[in-house]
């Protein structure tokens, strides 16, 4: 009964097709990206001796960086995934499938998906290990042997994978059987206590006073925690206001929108500031990197200047360690939005219908739910950049921050964070589409 | 002296293999209820559809009369068509489909914006046809604190605002009991041919249907009879 059902769906048919590629590419690419961070770490764990520990923590506060954004695209992949079974729970019933049927389709569903995603991940993780050996650090090519993850690794992954989307599937269940056709018809707009700004610029003023007594730390290793500490609190604060701040702008745009399309997009933020800041949170962590980034770039050109041969090395992988970060974390930004944004869509597919059926060109549509993202998107990016700004004042002084070169930095990666954003909704545009002429 | 507002002719259309038109004729005149009858799956709701301009027919002709002349429909592009809907069809579906996001008001007011009216007059217009429909003091409330009844007076009030010549209706008494179905009923009455405004209503419910001037059967993609209401 399942597998005659299964195959009933599964067959290639109109909306079908689109809705499972989504997933399975979503899943493939959180894979693909997880192993080559793995695989990238691993390098350095082969090295033994002092310096080598010094990488190893860098790399650990990389890995941290990515690991947030890692996992918001994976939770976005398994709610797309979740969606699109509640699309088709209604189909299901009306074939005859009993409800346990229903539930363990789904949760079957769910897992394949993710595994064919995961095992695309992998070829593509093995096609980029050649690249990835290319990359310096110490003056040596990591080398593909030294990237390239063992076997076991390789196959467990797509399993763990697979895994966690049949885990997120039966626990989203519960949420299909109390509200059967998903619809949100939330009471009342959410609200955020003003609270969370008093202890948020609390602990900003905390991260100031750390890097105020930096300088006069007696290690190298207790100036990179205390960098963490003050780098994770300031990121932590920044996920505490960042909604807060989105909704009271919002709210200003609600009452004075005079189109269509602003209006829809101050209410779409209004519904759950959460969910826009959840979408753009990972550009939040860029900028901030930018400043750092920036900040950091022009403190090594002085030291690199004046230092011996080994110190120039270690600034120059750190730039480089930098710049893997910031496209790596670019990277999963953009696909976060866009498997975001596809989501949504496909969520409110019948209510596009019938835009669309009123007569609202999709080009109002599209509109909305851009201006949705990016008004956020730029209060995000400029708010973050300023907290950084203020967190890095003790350390460098301002000359530093309005130096040439950091400004440069500062603005080249805002300019992409912000520009990826872009192209994942371009991206998303033809499902809009779609959706509206289904 | 009844003049016609749609005259279709020879309305095919097919999906895949399926048949959902066969062959359709159908006058509609100024001021009249008319109830689209039938089995589900018997074309109904494609009928409508092509009535309105949202699919376009693979046979057959849609001509819409106003005072501005007679336009042909099926003649007009994608954009046209879209702006024809806007500007002198309103809708209401089965489910409300308002959007969830914005209140009452602003349901009813994104109908006038989306025709370039201001947001403050298309606000104030919007909570006239509120008050009219009984729903005086529920402007301000998001669409998920409305029962279902009130929400589909939202939708009828958003579908009249723009002072739409012909509303379409696909079963939009569909999800509610039977008292609730006739007061929604009463209301769409009265604010499209109460108005001398024409309604085209898709139901299963011959409770609803009878509220009709007009009622038409449809099977298999065909007109198969029609009846004159009381
Ligand atoms: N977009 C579509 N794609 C494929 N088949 C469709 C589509 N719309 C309608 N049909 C088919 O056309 C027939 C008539 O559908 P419809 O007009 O929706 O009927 P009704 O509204 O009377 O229930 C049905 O067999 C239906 O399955
Ligand atoms: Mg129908």
């Amino acid at each position: 009964m399942i597998a005659r059902v299964a195959w009933l769906l599964a067959r290639p048919g109109t909306a079908g097709a689109a809705a499972s590629a989504l997933p399975v590419t979503a899943f493939g690419i959180v894979t693909a990206l997880l192993l080559t961070v793995i695989g990238g770490a691993q390098a350095f764990w082969t090295w033994t001796d002092d310096e080598g520990v010094l990488y190893q923590a860098l790399a650990v506060i990389a890995l941290v960086l990515l690991v947030v954004p890692l996992v918001s695209l994976g939770g976005a992949a398994a709610r797309l995934s979740a969606r699109r079974r509640d699309d088709r729970l209604a189909t299901l019933r009306l074939l005859g499938a009993t409800p346990a049927a229903v539930s363990a389709l789904a949760v079957i569903e769910s897992a394949v998906l993710a595994a064919v995603g995961a095992v695309a991940g992998v070829v593509v993780y093995l096609a980029v290990v050649p690249l990835l050996g290319l990359i310096e650090f110490r003056g040596e090519p990591l080398s593909a042997s030294g990237v390239l993850l063992p076997w076991p690794v390789l196959v467990a992954v797509p399993f763990g994978i697979a895994a966690l989307a049949a885990l997120s599937a039966v626990l989203g269940l519960r949420q299909v059987v109390i509200s059967p056709l998903g619809v949100r018809t939330r009471q009342e707009a959410p609200r955020l206590h003003w609270v969370r700004v008093v202890i948020g610029v609390g602990v900003v003023a905390l991260a100031f006073g750390l890097m105020a007594v930096l300088r006069v730390a007696p290690t190298t290793m207790v100036i990179l925690g205390m960098l963490a500490v003050a780098f994770g609190a300031s990121l932590a604060v920044l996920n505490l206001i960042g909604p807060w701040v989105i909704r009271l702008v919002a709210r200003g745009q609600a009452s004075r929108a005079k189109t269509p399309a602003r209006l829809l997009a101050a209410r779409t933020v209004l519904e759950s500031p959460k969910g826009a800041w959840r979408q753009v949170g990972g550009v939040a962590m860029t900028s901030f990197m930018a400043v750092f980034a920036g900040t950091g770039v022009a403190v090594l050109g002085v030291m690199g200047a004046e230092g011996d041969a080994e110190s120039q090395l270690l600034v120059t992988d750190i730039r480089t360690g930098i710049l893997i970060t910031v496209v790596g974390s670019f990277l999963m930004v953009a696909c976060s939005v866009g498997v975001n944004q596809a989501a949504g869509i496909l969520d409110r597919g019948e209510l596009y219908r019938s835009l669309d059926m009123l007569g609202m060109p999709v080009a109002t549509m599209d509109a909305a739910r851009r201006r949705a993202v990016m008004s956020p998107l730029r209060i995000t990016a400029i708010g973050s950049a300023v907290t950084a700004a203020i967190v890095m004042l003790p350390l460098t002084g301002i000359t530093l921050i309005v130096a040439p070169e950091s400004l440069l930095v500062i603005a080249g990666v805002l300019a992409a964070g912000i520009g990826i954003v872009w192209l994942g909704l371009l991206a998303t545009r033809p499902v809009l589409e779609r959706a509206a002429s289904a | 002296m009844s003049s016609f507002v749609i005259e279709a002719a020879g309305l095919s259309r097919s999906f895949g293999s399926t048949r959902a038109l066969a062959g359709v004729d159908l006058s509609v005149r100024t001021g009249e209820s008319l109830a689209i009858m039938g089995a589900s799956g018997s074309g109904k709701t494609t009928l409508l559809h092509c009535l309105a301009g949202i699919t376009r027919p693979d046979a057959g002709t849609v001509g819409f009369v106003s005072g501005a002349g007679r336009v042909e429909v099926t003649g007009l592009g994608e954009r046209e068509r879209s702006r024809l809907r806007r500007e002198a069809f309103g809708f209401v579906f089965q489910q409300g489909l308002l959007i969830p996001e914005l209140t009452a008001v602003e349901n009813v007011a994104l109908a006038l914006m989306l025709n370039g009216m201001p947001r403050a007059r298309a606000e104030e217009h919007g909570r006239g046809w509120l008050a009219a429909l009984g729903l005086a003091g529920m402007e301000d409330r998001r669409i998920g604190q409305l029962s279902g009844g009130q929400a589909q007076r939202v939708a009828i009030a958003r579908a009249q605002v723009t002072g739409a010549s012909v509303v379409f209706a696909d079963e939009p008494t569909g999800a509610l009991d039977s008292a609730t179905s006739a007061d929604v009923m009463r209301a769409l009455l009265d604010s499209t041919t109460g108005q001398g405004r024409t309604l085209i209503l898709v139901t299963h419910d011959a409770e609803v249907a009878g509220r009709c001037s007009r009622i038409v059967d449809m099977r298999d993609g065909r007109i198969v009879g029609e009846r004159v209401s009381a």
